[in-house]
């Protein structure tokens, strides 16, 4: 039933697997165990070695051609009975190097007395054995090359690439110059995974293959999987045959060999026929890798025959594949600067000007927007449940859809990267098919967790024109000249094929710029969001203030209506009879429906005065002063008032207008609560710094009084505000206030005295006055003694400057 | 002859006070009403040297200086007026306030109404049942 049994087990099934037994079986190409082939390249000899003591576990079969001595006459025997002790010695040495595992270096130089052909051994570790790999060493006796200065010149241009495509090109020369190789490829691995040959070095009667591509399985996921892990791949001769390890397995654990790093691994029985119906002879492939992926490979043709390359021209080799991969971040980054540049000027002048506008629409509103940037054809943004739009894009319907297909994607749910690009997206998205015409490409950010709000941009589709190296729909495994088994393609006829549904592809640089401006927009959000919290807390802060009202309203508001309904019941009740009783009901009716009314306006002043905006200005505080005083002169009546102002008031910055109307509060008060023959009102002020040290004064005293257990005397009550502000005061010998009902004084129509004593009023001018020196930033508070007098203070802000808003 | 039963009307409003004035009439109670304007003269009332508690305090919440609420709580609070039956009579129909109340211990709440004919109704009933219906701790006056 299941898919699995479908396939059959292999015919190495219960044994060691070896290529030169059962390559020829494979059925399927990425199954086939590259890694652990159990052969090596049949010019060179392999030695698997214990590291305790260096005796010889495994061998290649050809020993006895290659070095002299059959397997036979090495397995069990120490390293040293071959290749002597100061050989021995060396291995031994390198052994204790961390970098030795799965690392080959060159350890000695062999000459076997049966060929006199000297040989150069590396070794290295792998899965806790050492393994010992001799091959000739392509030089004369004495002569030694120093690979360094052969590709010092090659290091020095790979760094100075300006585009991938000249880094390609350097790359191809060099390894050309350093090896003579017949053909020199850079071969790009596209996404979807076939590949492209993009720059070329070749011998001069050769057909180019520049600008060929090849399918997917022309690498199958076996090699690239090797190609992922070792820089470089030889093969001298696809001809030279394979020699087996003896034994094939380890004899003491029983595992087979992992040659991933041996450079004598010997090749596949696909690959090789793959190269032969090529016409290649030899082959080197070297890895080019971008943050850890496989980017692409140096492929390298050899046709002329076998082709040597010893151990030093292959380090060479490998450490310039190193310095291509290295560089190439490097080289696509100058490649792509002055677009990246722009991209980010223009996504940087978007996130300022949506900062500005507050909201997400300035993106589309321009200029610029956010087609200015990315190269797109179309660009949609959802957020606040709506699409906003602009250049060329799918309909809405259409969006909404591809919209519900993002946001379940699963790269779209990542945390670092939630990012969805391709160039082809009815492949993935089969409905994509209906507007490929606008948006082949689809590049998406998301902009918030939800994945909910995100950011498109588009591309339209550009049929393009693809050389394929031979028909790229022939099937991967045809039955060949071993029968129904897998047979690498034999056809590299030019196959031309038109593709549609595509666009340009996505750059790296482009992604990148994406999610940059994701998180420029990202911070943008979480500001917005802190400022709508701000507004929130505003909001609850004014909700409670109407909260208050409500209550005022429901109390204080419906106790004169109900008098004057009364009155007005009574009078219905006694229509026609206007004495004196009913003319005093009328009075009364009259009086409260003043009452009524001044309640109300108030309230309503109270309101204005939380939401109105202040006019700040300058103000010299004497002439308010002077101003208030005329304005509370009726208020004065017969009654002897002597007003003392100890030193000319400063300037202070203020709203003028309210900050008189905080001194008609305050001097209406200190004159109506008085029963003094005389009134005194002190008018004055302290410095910041007076009102520093008035603080610290009064927490002593505060002490000092406690100390004593004394429970009268002045209520204090100093805020530490008060010493970073200029204080304002109005002293008066008034009537004072019980220190028990000192927190009430500020309170919404709080009235301490009966309502026809003291001149009556509302209750609601010092609630007001609290208010307004609340909206300048400052504090109010009262310092009174019963009998003896009250003096309110005010707070504002010391310095003159913009004064932020309470 | 013993004296009349005492009813203290804490109540700043003088149409307030003038209904439960109409009210004292209207059911023919035979009390001495004592209308004080604020929470603070209540108290003041209270601690006076006196022979018996009052039979009844009518408690408005919005008094002028220590208002309604806390005067309630002085007198619940104090071993010896707690006994004495004090009624909220209030504009406030608002929960919290209904809530503190009877947690400070009032003995009723009753809403004032805003129409004249069914506010002294209610005054009367009020009247009318604290004076006539309840029975008082002893030495209170009232009905015997």
């Amino acid at each position: 039933m299941s898919q699995a049994s479908v396939l059959p087990p292999p015919a190495w099934q219960g044994q060691a697997y070896s290529t030169k037994r059962f390559g020829v079986s494979i059925t399927d190409c990425d199954s086939e165990p590259v890694q652990t082939p159990g052969c090596v390249q049949a010019h060179g000899a392999l030695l698997v070695l214990r590291p305790a003591d260096l005796t010889i576990a495994q061998v290649s079969e050809n020993s006895a051609e290659v070095l002299g001595a059959a397997p036979a006459a090495l397995l069990g025997r120490p390293l040293h009975e071959l290749v002597g002790p100061a050989h021995a010695a060396r291995v031994q040495t390198l052994l204790q190097q961390p970098e030795i595992d799965c690392n080959p270096t060159y350890a000695l130089t062999y000459v076997p007395a049966h060929t006199g052909l000297a040989l150069d051994a590396s070794v290295h570790t792998v899965d806790g054995v050492v393994v010992l790999e001799f091959e000739a060493t392509g030089r004369e006796a004495g002569q030694q090359r120093d690979f360094y200065a052969l590709i010092r010149r090659s290091v020095a241009q790979l760094q100075r690439a300006t585009t991938l495509s000249e880094l390609g090109d350097i790359a191809c020369a060099e390894i050309r110059a350093l090896t003579d190789l017949d053909r020199v490829m850079v071969y790009r691995f596209h996404d979807d995974g076939h590949g492209e040959v993009v720059c070329e070095r070749r011998r001069d009667d050769l057909p180019s293959w520049l600008g060929l591509h090849y399918p997917a399985q022309d690498i199958p996921e076996p090699a690239r999987e090797v190609a992922r892990q070792t820089w470089i791949r030889p093969l001298r001769d696809v001809d030279g045959g394979l020699a087996e390890l003896v034994p094939l397995s380890h004899p003491d654990s029983g595992r087979p060999l992992k040659m991933t790093h041996c450079a004598l691994r010997g090749p596949s029985v696909m690959y090789t026929e793959y190269l032969r119906n090529m016409g290649v002879a030899a082959s080197l492939t070297l890895s080019i890798r971008r943050d850890d992926k496989l980017w692409g490979l140096i492929a390298c043709h050899h046709y002329s025959g076998p082709f040597e390359l010893p151990y030093d021209l292959r380090a060479a080799c490998e450490l310039l594949a190193q310095i291509v991969s290295l560089q190439h971040a490097a080289a696509e980054e100058r490649e792509h600067a002055a677009y990246r540049q722009r991209i980010d000027t223009v996504q940087q002048q978007l996130v300022t000007q949506a900062a500005h506008e507050g909201g997400l629409a300035a993106l589309l509103d321009g200029p610029p927007t956010l087609l200015d940037g990315l190269d797109t054809g179309g660009t949609a943004l959802y957020y606040r449940e709506r699409w906003w739009c602009a250049g060329n894009t799918p309909t809405e319907v259409d969006l909404d859809a591809l919209r519900d297909w993002l946001a379940a994607r699963p790269e779209m749910q990542l945390r670092d990267r939630p990012l969805f690009a391709t160039d082809q997206l009815s492949a993935h998205y089969p409905p994509g098919q209906a507007f490929a015409g606008v948006a082949s490409g689809v590049l998406a950010i998301v902009l918030s967790r939800s994945a909910k709000n995100l950011v498109l941009w588009f591309r339209p589709e550009t049929t393009q024109t693809v050389k394929w190296g031979g028909n790229p729909h022939d099937k991967p495994s045809v039955v060949g000249p071993h029968g129904a088994r897998l047979t690498p393609r034999a056809s590299f006829e030019l196959f031309i094929e038109s593709v549609r549904g595509r666009s340009k592809p996505w750059l790296a640089v482009e992604l990148e710029a994406a999610l940059r401006f994701r998180m420029l927009m990202m911070e943008l959000i979480v500001a917005r969001a802190d400022q709508l919290a701000g507004l929130n807390a505003d909001l609850a802060r004014s909700n409670d203030e109407l909260d208050a009202f409500a209550y005022v309203a429901s109390h204080d508001l419906k106790e004169p209506l109900r008098g004057i309904h009364k009155y007005a019941y009574q009078l219905a009740e006694n229509a026609g009879q206007f004495d004196d009783v009913n003319h005093q009901r009328l009075a009364g009716l009259t009086r409260l429906t003043l009452r009524m009314d001044s309640l109300l306006d108030s309230l309503l002043h109270f309101s204005r005065v939380g939401r109105v905006e202040l006019q700040l200005e300058d103000c010299d505080v004497g002439e308010v002063v002077e101003e208030a005083l005329d304005m509370v002169a009726a208020r004065r009546g017969e009654k002897p008032t002597s007003i003392h102002v100890p030193r000319p008031l400063p300037s202070v910055r203020a709203d003028r207008v309210r900050l008189r109307e905080i001194y008609t509060n305050l001097l209406s008060n200190a004159l109506k609560y008085n029963q003094q023959s005389k009134t005194t009102i002190e008018i004055g002020w302290l410095t910041a710094r007076e009102a520093a040290a008035r603080t610290l004064h009064t927490a002593k005293a505060e002490e000092a009084t406690q100390a004593m257990h004394t429970k009268q005397i002045k209520h204090t009550s100093w805020p530490p505000g008060a010493s970073e502000q200029t204080v304002f005061y109005v002293r008066d010998n008034g009537i004072g206030i019980e220190p028990r009902h000192i927190d009430q004084v500020f309170k919404m129509f709080r009235r301490l005295h009966g309502r026809n004593e003291f001149g009556g009023g509302t209750g609601a001018g010092l609630t007001i006055v609290k208010k307004l020196v609340e909206r300048h930033g400052g504090e109010v508070w009262v310092e009174s003694t019963p009998g003896q007098g009250s003096c309110f203070y005010f707070s504002m802000p010391a310095v003159t400057g913009p004064v932020s808003r309470v | 002859m013993t004296e009349l039963p005492e009813v203290i009307l804490v109540e700043d409003s003088d149409e307030d006070a003038d209904t439960l004035q109409q009210a004292v009439l209207r059911c023919a109670a035979k009390v001495q009403l004592r209308r004080v304007p604020t929470g603070d003269a209540c108290m003041a009332l209270l601690q006076q040297p006196r022979t018996a508690l009052p039979a009844l305090v009518l408690m408005d919440l919005n008094t002028p200086g220590t208002d309604g609420r806390e005067t309630l709580r002085m007198i619940k609070s104090d071993p010896s007026l707690s006994t004495i039956p004090v009624v909220v009579v209030s504009t406030s129909a608002n929960p919290r306030d209904v809530d503190y109340c009877y947690r400070a211990g009032a003995n009723a709440y009753h809403l004032k109404p805003v129409r004249y004919a069914e506010h002294l109704e209610a005054m009367v009933a009020v009247l009318g049942y604290w004076l006539d219906r309840v029975v008082a701790l002893p030495g209170r006056g009232g009905q015997t």
